[in-house]
């Protein structure tokens, strides 16, 4: 707490680089989710020119926990490490390292997912490259991303 | 840290309440847009809006046909003339519930149309886990069809309308080698048939061609290699389209031939 408030001072009055990075990167995330959730519910069809996936995965038993579309969990996800990069885009040290962790969690659910695309949805009959959803790459690239800021800001300092 | 910060607390939850609100209006909204279309588009045709004043129908804005030079099954499965102006092809699963929906209308459309259109039916199973039967089922009716043509077409009504039936049946082949008896084929060959490489070739050249179309969900209805959006799969939206195409065939006096062209990316392999 004490080495929290000695940083807080720190960077009073000015916004924290990587953080703020972050908080974009999460708004992109936050949007892809919101846009598969949009699609989840309106029942139609999305654009599927990269992977040749899409329909496939979204409409996969692992697309839905208790039937609460994946993406709504993953746009509250965003939506929370978001309002943390913000926080600690404004200082706030603590915010910073609960984002650390939630995007380390993160993390190894979308590496989670990735499997599950590649080796559990499709059979060995779909080619390899055509059995992702392009919109679930975005958004395990974005996980990714959050966790590697999280991860550049604790060792460049230290 | 409390009077400190008291002036920067509040801009960034400003920030985060701006962007939840944003998230959620804008979501909402979103979502709403996506709906109208589907009320929409469904019926509206023949307000003259486009320049050119021609028959085409205004729902459908002007789209290049998908063409792919990776051809499905040799020969097709076919029905109606092969030089039709007009061909309706489409690609379906058998464990699909929304193709055994539709299968009364894709009938109804074939016996309207008869020798007018050229109606392509594509195997598409799936490969998910939800449709474990389908590429069997595909097999199954391809293999009918290898005991002449219209066994396939009498397999595949079979399959479709008694979708129900045999996909909540755990001895399904059983139930297949039943409707194989009943539509009069040779079921000791039928089941031969089933394990041979013959019928399987044919689903995986149907499946080749799907995948090259970006076919990524069933049942897709393509005419004139034109996708369908799925809001205009009724029979209705159908007949006005397939009637624009077979008017606009007749306007050109030349029939569009269905050779591809512009070829996709093709996989030969998988």
């Amino acid at each position: 707490m004490n080495d929290a408030e000695v940083l807080t001072e720190e960077s009073e009055n000015k916004i924290v680089k990587l953080p703020l990075l972050a908080a974009l990167v999460a708004l992109v995330g936050l949007g892809d989710a919101i846009y598969l959730t949009i699609h989840h519910y309106s029942g139609e069809q999305v654009p599927c020119g990269l992977t040749g996936g899409c329909e496939m995965v979204l409409n996969s038993q692992y697309a839905e926990i208790a039937g609460i579309p994946l993406s709504i969990f993953g746009a509250a996800a965003y939506f929370i490490a978001f309002s943390l990069a913000i926080l600690a885009a404004f200082g706030n040290r603590l915010m910073w390292r609960l984002f650390g962790i939630q995007t380390a969690l993160m993390a190894v659910y979308s590496v989670y997912l990735i499997y599950l695309q590649a080796f559990v949805i499709s059979n060995s009959q779909v080619p390899f490259a055509e059995r992702f959803c392009q919109f679930c790459l975005l958004s395990a690239l974005t996980t990714l991303t959050l966790f590697m800021t999280a991860l550049i800001s604790r060792f460049w300092r230290s | 840290m409390s009077n400190k910060n008291k002036g920067n607390i509040n801009l960034p939850l400003v920030i985060i309440g701006l962007v939840l609100i944003v998230a959620v209006v804008g979501g909402l909204w979103a979502y709403n847009q996506s709906k109208k279309p589907v009320k929409g588009t469904a019926g509206i045709a023949g307000n003259n809006n486009t320049n050119s004043g021609s028959k085409e129908t205004p729902t459908r804005p002007v789209q290049t046909p998908a063409y792919t030079s990776v051809l499905g099954a040799q020969p097709p499965n076919m029905l109606g003339s092969p030089n039709a102006s007009v061909t309706v092809e489409e690609f379906a699963d058998f464990q699909c519930p929304t193709c055994g929906l539709k299968h009364p209308m894709m009938k109804e459309i074939i016996s309207t149309y008869g020798s007018r259109i050229k109606f392509i039916f594509r195997d598409f199973p799936l490969q998910i886990p939800a449709h474990d039967k389908a590429y069997d089922a595909a097999v199954a009716a391809e293999a009918a069809g290898l005991q002449g043509s219209n066994k396939f077409w009498e397999m595949q009504n079979m399959l479709f309308t008694n979708q129900q039936i045999w996909t909540a049946n755990p001895d399904y082949r059983k139930v297949w080698e039943d409707y194989a008896s009943k539509i009069g084929l040779d079921v000791e060959r039928f089941k031969n048939d089933m394990a041979g490489l013959n019928a399987k070739a044919r689903v995986d050249a149907d499946l080749a061609r799907g995948r090259a179309l970006n076919v990524n969900s069933t049942p897709s209805i393509y005419v004139n290699g034109i996708l369908i959006p799925f809001e205009q799969m009724n029979i209705d939206a159908m007949r006005q389209i397939i009637d624009a195409e077979l008017a606009k065939a007749k306007n050109n006096s030349q029939p569009t031939p269905n050779a591809p062209s512009n070829p996709a990316p093709a996989e030969p392999k998988k």
